[in-house]
Formats: structure tokens, C-alpha cells, sequence
């Protein structure tokens, strides 16, 4: 098959996967092309909403889309790791001697939907760490290799924290994207009553196989970038560091530790995807910004100042965005600005 | 190797305009400073010559030439050209992404597809010319500089400073001398240059002197008029007369703004008079040419004014002496004399300083400790030091230690009981006031404390029998 077939494909494969989510997802347009963006990218995802907006039922129709297999957790105070990864269990042969036999846990799954994330303590949260990151889990001394895909798919509620656990940072740097799940606009809600209260359900059509999914994810690294486009991501990165000597006052101020380079990568990546996604063969600067904030939210830690004055951490990545922007430009002749 | 010809034809294309806009960009900032630098030359018409205007005209089109190369000849990258052309046509980075990509030996076969898109893309775009015209900020000044060019050019040479003082006085000096021994003799006359002086003279004349009825000698709008009522102090008492001014007094107060100097009168000291009938009489002359009668009067008149209280009758005695006797050096050098003591006298008058047993006059005196100098060392002294510059500070320098005991009377008291109706204390000042009969003084200030003893014994919450011992402790003062 030849390159231009294989953008075409993409791209049909990426609107016709989206388009059965939203057969059966009402409206999040955004939010939905970001979880194909991450799932096209390699990379997790973790959305956050208040109970009742749809974000189980949206993950549970993507792994409908896709023919993966699907595990999903319901994560608990009393949740185990052994829970989620698997444990050895003794089993007796018909010879009748006994040996240890791992036990896959929910985990070994191309798409895990670990529902309310922070509900289960550190120890099980940090269960997903390896394997979120390396693709294999390691029990008894003995590496066990996840499915590819692997790609998960957290749900967290920002609300009634009592009796949670918050995502630590260095897990919260393991997922791709965060995703904001907010309220259906009006006539959103009509449709989702509509659809959800007559007899029937909506069938999810399989669209796409696993081997496609890591095809397409091959075929996305190999979309070029400019030089200048990635030196904005990296500008980008670096603006939200209040040690930068270039950082914009608003980070000074209120951040206590930006963004990783996973920042820069998920800024990368996921314009690669978009880009992609729109029949375009490069990244551009539009593209960085579309996924900014998604791949910057919950890379940015604010200080004592920041919570106590509410900043709003997308208002932040806004100034941000624009310093960067205006930083890459300075110094240039006033035509070349 | 991708064949990105297409795509850099366009950024050839684009680089051109961008070096023809930065041409007339920095050519009319150039055409600007041109401007600016031109404009000496005009001023300095006189020196530069007829080749001025020429001169000014090469500065201007320099200036446009060297801004116009300076803008064609400034580097221009092909990525930052790329990248206007995909901000320009909104081809979202793609000639920027493939004129870098297509050279590089790592390129991924998208590279290809990305050229050969944009490629597509470019050879469709209709208006190749994305580069805005841009005015520097200085063109809205421009008109400032070409306009004074004009009017310099079109307007005669500014005339040069020489850098040497104006000669002041060599025209008189040139004069011949009859001339100025008529000016000095008919120096009352009026004269243009000098009419301000007269008019103030004859004025402090008139108030040096007995004030003869009539309102005559006053200009119109002399609003001090109003209030020197010389009229009224010869004429009969005219009840509805000063009515009349009175009311016309209180309608002068109402209009504060116009309100006349009162202070002018008094700030005419007899000293400044003089003052002023000395360089009237001088009046630019060498003293060898000052008239001997003017002279005489005026020395006559200080000799008259020293009578009234002043301390320079010797010197104006010696004066008319010396004119006598044809020496008129040694009545000018008598009369400068006298009127270093009138000022001297005016200075410790002005200061509030000269009342007779003030700390003040008797620091001046030199009398202390020390015993002192005499007058005329002091107005010697005032004489000169109130020149500007030529001061010599009262005060002592140096330590404060050094300067505490140098003015010792405010450094402690001594009291002595005596009798009266209630026991009492004398307090002796230890430095100069010991030495000065205060009593006077004394007295009136005593009348000023206790009105404010009494003032304060009402307005404060003060027990009956505390204010009762006050009291008795005042009248016991009062008894000396």
C-alpha cells in the first residue's frame, strides 16, 4: 500500500471510528477527537467529569469501535494491585504436582477503563505505573507483556475528594491528554433524552483492528515537522517553568513546577495525530495550540498562590501560549515578525 | 530528491518583495533622518555659503538612498520567507515544513506527499504578493522636517551668535564729552531709556517729603492711590468727602486681585531713595564728570536725613568739605561711606533686629564676654557683607562645643530669691542679657504671658486652688 493510501486510510479510519462514538455519544466533539488523537498517539488518557456525563459510556464505545479486547476496573479504596495486574495462584497438574500459574489480571486488555482512578489508594494507582509507561508488568521477577495496543483510559471526579486519593504527579505525567468532560449544551441534553429513553439501543459497528490501530500509529510518527514549529512546542514546555529566565510573569507567580519534556512530546505527537487526522502531512503551529491544553493541564502544578488566588490553569496555558508565541518572534525584523 | 522548484520559485518571489517593502521601509526612515541632518546646514547658511540649499538636498536623498540599501541588503532567511508565505496564504507551515524536510536524508515518504500537496497547493493560489506594505513610525514626522527644509531654504540666514559680550558702553564712551556733561546737567529731564527710574524717584521724593494736597502726582490706574490720602491730611475735615472714599476704599477690598502693594512704600527706604538719586546722577558718567551742584544736594540731603537719626553726619560733613574745596574724589568716596551706614541702619531695622537691647544687636556689637567692637565696626561690617558674596557669617564654625560657648546666653540660668508679697525668684540670664537693661522689654512681654496665663487657666481643666497659686505667683511679678 501505498503512503498516499495510507493517509487516506488514516484519516477515513480516524472519521469513521469518530463517528461511531458519536453515534452513540451525544455532542463532546473535542473531547472525543482528543481520546482518538491519544489512542492514535500511543498514549493514555484520563478524563475528568462530574458523575453522569458520559465518560464511561464514551470509553466503553470506543473499545466497541475497535475490535480490542476491554477490561474495566471500578477502582476502590479496598482495590489490590494483585487485583488489577494478576497473581500466582498454585495449581495441580494431573499428575497431581503443584506449580505457580500467573493469573492475568484485568489489566492485560487492549483498552482499560480504570474508573474513578482516585478512589483506590497509591499502592493499586501505582499498579498501572509499568505498564502505563513500558507495556509490561512485572510480577515475581517475571515480565509479563501487555497486549498492543495498550491503551488506557481513566475517569476521575473532581468532586466528593473526601475518601480519595489524588493522582500523584508522576502518575498524573504518565497520561497523554487530560480531558475536561463538561455539561451537555441544551439541545445536547434533548438528544442524549431522546436517546437514551425510547426502546432500542444503538449498535457500535467494530471499524478498526488492533494491527490498524499500531499501523496508524507507525504511520503517525512519520509526519514531518518544521523546525520552528518545534521549537514553539519547546518554548511552549519551557514558558510554564517559573525558574525559566524567559518565563511570563503569570507563571512566576502562580506555578510551582511546569510541564515535563513528556509535556513537549504529548504536545508533538498529539499535533502530528491532528494533522494527520485533517489530511495534512506536517504539523503546524495550529496544531500545537489545539492540543495544548490537553497535553499541559495536569502537567502544571501551581503554588500556594496560584490555589489560593484560583487560577485557572487553561487561562494559565492561554498566557502561556501566547508568550511563547510572541517569544519565537521576538527579535525578528519587523518583516520577518 | 524532491523537486521542491515550485515551491522555491515562490519564496524567490516573496523574498523580492520583501527586500522592496524593507527598500522603501527603511528608505523613508532614511528619507527622515536625512531630513533632520539637512537642517544644520540651513542654519548654518551663513558659514556653509550659497551651497547650502544644495548641500541639503544631497543630506535628504543620502539619508532615502542609504535607508533604501540598508533595507534591500538586510539578510533574509529562506525559513523565515517560507514561513510568511504559510502565514500569508494559510497554508499552515507546509512550504516551511517541505523546503526543510525535502533536503534532509532522514525524510520519511510523507515528505513526498507533503511537497507534492503543496506544490499543488501553490501553483493554485492566485495573487502571489503576501507582503503588506509597512510605514515606519517616523513618516508621520515627516512633514515636520521637509517643511522647515523649505522654509529654512526659502527664508535669509539665521544670524550667528559672535561669542564675545556685547560692548555696552562703547557708544557712550564714543560720545563726546560735552555731550555727556549736558546729559548729566539736564539729567532731570526725562529720557526714554530712563523713565521708569525717574517716575520712581520723583515718586519716593514726594513721600520723603511733606505730602501737599491733591492727587495729582498719582498716574490713572494707581490703585494705591486710594490709600495714601494725601488729600485729606491738609484739607478741612469733608465728612461726605471721606465717606465717599471710604466707600470707594471698600470697594477696592473687595477686589482682592487688584488690590495695590501697600508694602511699595515702605520698602522705599530713605536709603534706596538715596540709592537711586546717586546713579540718576551718575548716571553711566566717570566720577571726574559728575556735577559738583547735584552732588552738593545730595549730599545736603543725607547730611539732612543723617540728622534725623542717622549716624553718617561725619561723612557728609567731610563730602561738602571736599567739595569745598574741588575735590570731588573725596566727596564721593565720603558719600559711598554714608551710604554703607544708611544701608547698614536699613539692615538691622529690616531684620526686626535693631530694637535697642535685642540679643540680636548686641551679638552684632560684639558686646559680650569679650567686651567687643564699636558701631562703626558693625556697620562697616553690614556695609559690605550685605552684598551678595561678600557676607561673613555671625556665627562661629566649627565644633558645637566650640559654638555653645561662644553664645553662651542661652546656656544657663541662675536664680535669686527675694522678697515680695510671695517669695519669688529674679532669674538672671548668665551671658548677654545679664548686661542689657531689659526691664522694658520686660514689662511688655510680661503683659503677654499673663493674658495667656489667663487664657489658659480658662480654656484648661485646671484645679481652683492651682489656678488661685497661679495668679498669686503673676501679681507677685508684678510687683517689680
Amino acid at each position: 500500500m501505498g503512503n498516499p493510501d495510507r493517509v487516506r486510510e488514516f484519516v477515513e479510519a480516524f472519521g469513521r471510528l469518530k463517528a461511531e462514538v458519536q453515534n452513540v455519544i451525544v455532542g463532546y466533539d473535542e473531547v472525543i477527537s482528543n481520546v482518538l488523537i491519544t489512542l492514535f498517539a500511543g498514549g493514555h488518557v484520563l478524563l475528568e467529569g462530574v458523575p453522569g456525563l458520559g465518560k464511561t459510556l464514551l470509553i466503553k464505545t470506543l473499545a466497541a469501535g475497535l475490535e480490542l479486547s476491554f477490561s474495566r476496573i471500578q477502582f476502590t479504596p479496598d482495590l489490590m494491585p494483585a487485583d488489577i495486574i494478576g497473581t500466582s495462584i498454585i495449581l495441580e497438574d494431573g499428575e497431581g504436582r503443584k506449580h505457580f500459574q500467573f493469573q492475568k489480571g484485568p489489566i492485560f486488555a487492549h483498552i482499560l477503563l480504570a474508573d474513578e482512578v482516585n478512589r483506590a489508594t497509591p499502592k493499586t494507582q501505582s499498579a498501572l505505573l509499568e505498564g502505563m509507561q513500558e507495556g509490561n508488568v512485572t510480577v515475581s521477577g517475571a515480565p509479563h507483556p501487555l497486549p498492543s495496543p495498550f491503551f488506557v483510559l481513566a475517569t476521575q471526579n473532581p468532586i466528593e475528594m473526601e475518601g480519595t486519593y489524588p493522582l500523584p504527579e508522576a502518575q498524573l505525567d504518565r497520561f497523554l491528554f487530560k480531558l475536561r468532560v463538561t455539561y451537555p449544551a441544551v439541545d445536547e441534553l434533548n438528544e442524549i433524552i431522546d436517546r437514551t429513553t425510547r426502546p432500542g439501543e444503538r449498535e457500535v459497528r467494530r471499524v478498526m483492528t488492533g494491527p490498524e490501530v499500531v499501523r496508524f500509529r507507525e504511520l503517525v510518527r512519520e509526519v514531518p515537522i518544521a523546525t520552528h514549529v518545534r521549537d514553539l512546542a519547546s518554548l511552549i514546555v519551557m514558558a510554564t517553568h517559573p525558574d525559566w529566565e524567559h518565563a511570563p510573569e503569570m507563571t512566576r507567580r502562580f506555578v510551582r513546577y511546569g510541564a515535563s519534556p513528556r509535556g513537549a512530546q504529548a504536545l508533538v505527537l498529539g499535533g502530528k495525530v491532528r494533522a494527520l487526522a485533517d489530511g495534512r502531512y506536517n504539523v503546524s503551529v495550529e496544531d500545537l495550540r489545539a492540543v495544548a491544553r490537553a497535553a499541559l493541564r495536569h502537567r502544571i502544578i501551581l503554588n500556594f498562590e496560584g490555589e489560593a488566588e484560583g487560577v485557572d490553569v487553561e487561562t494559565l496555558i492561554g498566557h502561556v501560549l501566547d508568550q511563547a508565541e510572541a517569544d519565537s518572534r521576538r527579535g525578528k525584523e519587523v518583516f520577518l515578525r | 530528491m524532491t523537486d521542491t522548484g515550485v515551491l522555491e520559485r515562490l519564496v524567490s518571489q516573496v523574498g523580492w518583495q520583501i527586500r522592496r517593502r524593507r527598500a522603501q521601509f527603511y528608505g523613508l526612515r532614511g528619507l527622515f533622518y536625512g531630513a533632520l541632518v539637512a537642517l544644520v546646514p540651513l542654519f548654518l547658511k551663513d558659514a556653509v555659503g550659497p551651497s547650502a540649499p544644495l548641500a541639503a538636498v544631497a543630506l535628504v536623498l543620502a539619508g532615502a538612498l542609504a535607508g533604501a540599501l540598508v533595507g534591500m541588503w538586510l539578510p533574509l532567511a529562506r525559513q523565515d520567507v517560507a514561513r510568511i508565505v504559510d502565514r500569508a496564504f494559510g497554508l499552515q507551515d507546509r512550504v516551511a515544513t517541505a523546503l526543510e524536510w525535502a533536503g534532509r536524508p532522514d525524510r520519511s515518504p510523507l515528505v513526498e506527499l507533503l511537497v507534492a500537496d503543496v506544490t499543488a497547493r501553490v501553483e493554485g493560489l492566485e495573487s502571489r504578493r503576501p507582503v503588506s506594505r509597512l510605514h515606519p513610525r517616523e513618516l508621520k514626522l515627516l512633514p515636520l522636517p521637509l517643511l522647515l527644509l523649505v522654509v529654512l531654504a526659502l527664508a535669509p540666514a539665521v544670524p550667528l551668535p559672535t561669542g564675545t559680550l556685547p560692548a555696552l558702553s562703547s557708544a557712550e564712551d564714543s560720545e563726546a564729552p560735552e555731550d555727556r556733561e549736558t546729559r548729566a546737567l539736564s539729567s532731570e529731564r526725562p529720557q526714554a531709556g530712563k523713565r521708569e527710574l525717574l517716575e520712581r524717584a520723583q515718586m519716593m521724593e514726594r513721600n520723603l517729603g511733606a505730602r501737599q494736597g491733591g492727587t495729582g502726582g498719582t498716574q490713572a490706574g494707581d490703585l494705591s492711590a486710594f490709600f495714601k490720602d494725601t488729600a485729606l491730611a491738609t484739607q478741612r475735615p469733608d465728612f461726605s468727602s471721606f465717606l465717599k472714599k471710604g466707600d470707594d476704599r471698600l470697594r477696592m477690598l473687595e477686589q482682592v486681585d487688584r488690590l495695590p502693594d501697600l508694602r511699595r512704600d515702605f520698602t522705599q527706604s530713605p536709603y534706596k531713595v538715596i540709592l537711586q538719586k546717586k546713579k540718576e546722577l551718575f548716571g553711566g558718567l566717570r566720577p571726574d564728570q559728575v556735577s559738583p551742584q547735584k552732588l552738593r544736594e545730595l549730599l545736603e540731603e543725607m547730611e539732612r536725613m543723617g540728622r534725623k537719626g542717622g549716624n553718617w553726619g561725619g561723612e557728609t560733613g567731610e563730602g561738602l568739605e571736599g567739595l569745598e574745596q574741588g575735590q570731588t574724589d573725596r566727596a564721593l568716596e565720603a558719600m559711598e561711606k554714608a551710604l554703607s551706614k544708611m544701608r547698614a541702619m536699613e539692615e538691622r531695622g529690616r531684620g526686626g533686629r535693631g530694637l535697642p537691647g535685642g540679643r540680636e544687636a548686641d551679638r552684632r556689637s560684639g558686646r559680650g564676654r569679650d567686651g567687643g567692637a564699636g558701631d562703626s565696626d558693625i556697620d562697616a561690617d553690614f556695609g559690605e557683607g550685605s552684598l551678595p558674596g561678600k557676607g561673613r557669617s555671625q556665627n562661629p564654625k566649627g565644633d558645637a562645643t566650640e559654638r555653645l560657648r561662644a553664645m553662651p546666653y542661652d546656656a544657663g540660668v541662675e536664680g535669686e530669691a527675694r522678697a515680695g508679697r510671695k517669695e519669688g525668684f529674679d532669674t538672671n540670664l548668665l551671658g548677654k542679657g545679664a548686661s542689657v537693661p531689659s526691664r522694658l522689654h520686660y514689662m511688655g512681654v510680661f503683659g503677654q504671658y499673663r493674658k495667656m496665663m489667663e487664657e489658659a487657666l480658662a480654656r484648661e481643666q485646671v484645679p481652683r486652688d492651682y489656678q488661685a497659686q497661679v495668679k498669686e505667683y503673676f501679681d507677685s511679678l508684678e510687683e517689680r
